[in-house]
């Protein structure tokens, strides 16, 4: 009897230690993921007391309204948009700050380059509002080169404010990307270059033959990560623009929380975040199966 | 097949001097071997006529060119590296053919000249993998034909044989000295290993420090040596170098005389560094009319088709040989006969060879 006992605090403790960590998963986790399945099955929850079950009537009425849709394309626009910058850049960044300078320089830009990572997305939103304001820093250069005749409202302008919003997510979001390809980079052994310098490739050549392929796994890897975040980043966007200029910007993020907490449509919200969830989640299947290969 | 002229070539790293004026010529067609220790500026010399190294001082001349502010690629050079540098992302075929088709050869004229080399190497059937599916030596018979296709005027080859087993290196050691039977060029070849440097070179370079201890061919650096440290770094086991006092009939070892013609500008008490090959030290009834002395025996160290004598002379540990199947008991004094015709003798300061 007493050995069962013993046999079972053996056991047994082992799930004790990790209880505080299920209950918090459980807590934080699990049960706002339950509820907001559940509102999106409810019409007028939160606001009404007895909200009464309406099944799939939200996700018709969202499938059917032309403010999801451009929303859904705006959100594509600005992941992919994104997710391109963000490469682009921080390729481009990695192999100047992996060049063979003085190691005190490079120090010095490598810290540098990484400060917009660090920064809160409200001091950028707001350092970028100031530079792209109508009478901003941007316009004033723009006009003293001779570029504008005018200052041009690159926020307020619905035909400007995507690309403007993709500029301020490229700055905000290339030092990951580059910090990942810079580790990737140094992983490229050099006797590679060197082998294709004697056999008489140029820059393009090493990049494409030797950089590239070399990269192939950790680029696969770092992009989708960052489609993943990016897809469904808020802050950023509703301090920029807000979505606006009317629903120029308007993301699939961002009008989650104008349904919640403009509209008070919580259940609407609820629905468009099921649906963010759905495409994140395919998409989070698909790196995790990526980096499972990787080992 | 062009000649390499190095003309008192010097490299600075900072303040740092890694190269003090090395002069080689190397004739076409030659097999020309670097050997030394690690450190002592060998990879450094081939990567600046690789171009992969800036010329500090000094002039490096390929055929008739100066090829000092030339490009890798415009020098005419191929090169096998240590560890292979194989492009992990393209085939056999591809890797063979990426210099070629950075150079805008017609592809047929690629296709032959791959197959042909591929035939060569014997890694026809090999030319769709990639390099993670290779063996070892595979890889090493890849980095070579794609220097090989090519047909560049000089192959630097950068310890090409040191990351494959012992083996294995004896074979290709065979493929690559066959294979400059057969195409003839020149060749600059890096190497710790003096096997490798015996066996493969027309001429050997033996540096040390950034300087050129002693060049020329295995034979005149294996029986000719100028240097204590050219004696002690060819030939395995290693030379005996001992210290040893000149008497009047010869040299004294230890508490032993030993009888012998000692160079002639060498007074009596004079202090010389002798050396002698392990082969010229036998078993007294081996080796009839050497000067003989009845030594300790400590070890002996069974090899096959010789056995290694490892006895003591006063306060220095020495060896020497005798045959396979020859009896010699450890542990006991046993007379050792001493071939003096063949010793050298150096001066312990300069550790320049007295002649």
């Amino acid at each position: 009897m007493t050995s069962t006992i013993r046999q079972m605090t053996t056991r047994g403790t082992p799930y004790l230690f990790l209880l505080p960590g299920l209950v918090i998963l459980g807590a934080l986790l699990s049960v706002p993921l339950y509820k907001v399945v559940e509102y999106s099955l409810y019409d007028n929850v939160i606001v009404e007391r007895n909200p009464t079950f309406v099944g799939l009537d939200n996700y018709t009425t969202l499938l059917t309204d032309p403010g999801y849709w451009s929303a859904g394309f705006n959100t594509i626009v600005f992941t992919v948009g994104s997710v391109l910058g963000h490469m682009i850049v921080g390729i481009g960044l990695a192999l100047l700050v992996n060049a063979d300078i003085a190691p005190r320089a490079r120090t010095f830009f490598r810290s540098m380059l990484v400060l917009p990572w660090i920064f809160t997305a409200v001091v950028v939103a707001l350092n970028w509002q100031l530079l792209l304001n109508p009478f901003g820093l941007i316009n004033y250069m723009l006009q003293w080169l001779g570029l504008t005749s005018e200052p041009l409202d690159w926020l307020g302008d619905p035909d400007l404010a995507m690309w403007s919003l993709l500029l301020i997510s490229t700055w905000r979001g290339y030092p990951f990307i580059m910090v990942s390809f810079l580790s990737g980079l140094q992983t490229v052994p050099r006797e590679l270059y060197e082998a294709a310098e004697i056999d008489g490739a140029g820059f393009w050549h090493k990049f494409w033959h030797v950089t590239l392929p070399q990269l192939k796994p950790v680029i696969f890897g770092v992009a989708l990560l960052d489609l993943i975040w990016t897809f469904q980043l808020f802050p950023l966007v509703w301090l920029s623009t807000g979505g606006g200029p009317g629903r120029a910007t308007e993301v699939l993020s961002t009008l989650t929380f104008r349904l919640a907490f403009v509209d008070f449509q919580f259940a609407q919200a609820a629905t468009v975040a099921v649906s963010i969830l759905i495409i994140s989640a395919a998409f989070t299947l698909l790196y995790l199966r990526n980096e499972s290969r990787r080992l | 097949m062009s000649r390499i002229e190095i003309r008192n070539l010097v490299k600075m790293y900072g303040a740092h001097q890694a190269l003090h004026g090395i002069d080689i010529s190397i004739q076409p067609g030659e097999f020309c071997v670097l050997v030394g220790p690690s450190g002592c500026g060998k990879s450094t010399t081939l990567r600046m006529v690789a171009g992969l190294e800036t010329i500090s001082g000094g002039e490096i001349a390929i055929g008739d060119r100066v090829v000092n502010g030339l490009r890798p690629k415009e020098r005419g050079i191929a090169m096998v590296f240590q560890n292979y540098a194989l492009y992990p992302s393209k085939t056999v075929y591809n890797n063979m053919a990426f210099s070629l088709q950075l150079s805008r050869m017609p592809k047929p004229e690629i296709e032959r000249r791959v197959s042909e080399v591929a035939d060569i190497l014997e890694l026809t059937p090999l030319l769709e993998r990639k390099p993670g599916a290779l063996s070892g030596g595979q890889r090493q018979r890849v980095a070579m034909g794609r220097a090989i296709v090519r047909d560049p005027e000089v192959f630097l080859f950068d310890e090409p044989l040191s990351n494959l087993d012992a083996k294995l290196r004896g074979q290709m050691r065979a493929e690559i000295k066959r294979l400059h039977q057969r195409l003839q060029n020149t060749i600059i070849y890096v190497t710790h290993d003096q096997v490798e440097a015996m066996t493969l070179a027309d001429r050997i370079v033996i540096m040390r420090d950034g300087r050129i201890e002693q060049q020329g061919t295995p034979d005149a650096i294996f029986h000719d040596p100028d240097t204590v440290f050219v004696a002690g770094f060819m030939g395995s086991p290693p030379m005996n170098l001992v210290e040893c006092m000149v008497t009047p009939t010869g040299l004294r070892l230890g508490d032993s005389e030993i009888a012998c013609q000692t160079p002639p500008g060498l007074r009596s008490g004079a202090r010389v560094i002798c050396g002698i090959r392990p082969d010229d030290i036998r078993p007294a009834e081996d080796l009839p009319g050497g000067a003989t002395a009845t030594l300790p025996v400590d070890l002996i160290e069974q090899l096959g088709t010789e056995k290694l004598v490892h006895f003591r002379a006063g306060d220095h540990a020495m060896i020497g040989k005798t045959g396979g199947r020859a009896n010699l008991a450890e542990g006991r004094p046993h007379p050792l006969s001493f071939d003096m015709a063949h010793a050298y003798f150096f001066d312990p300061e300069t550790e320049k060879r007295i002649r």
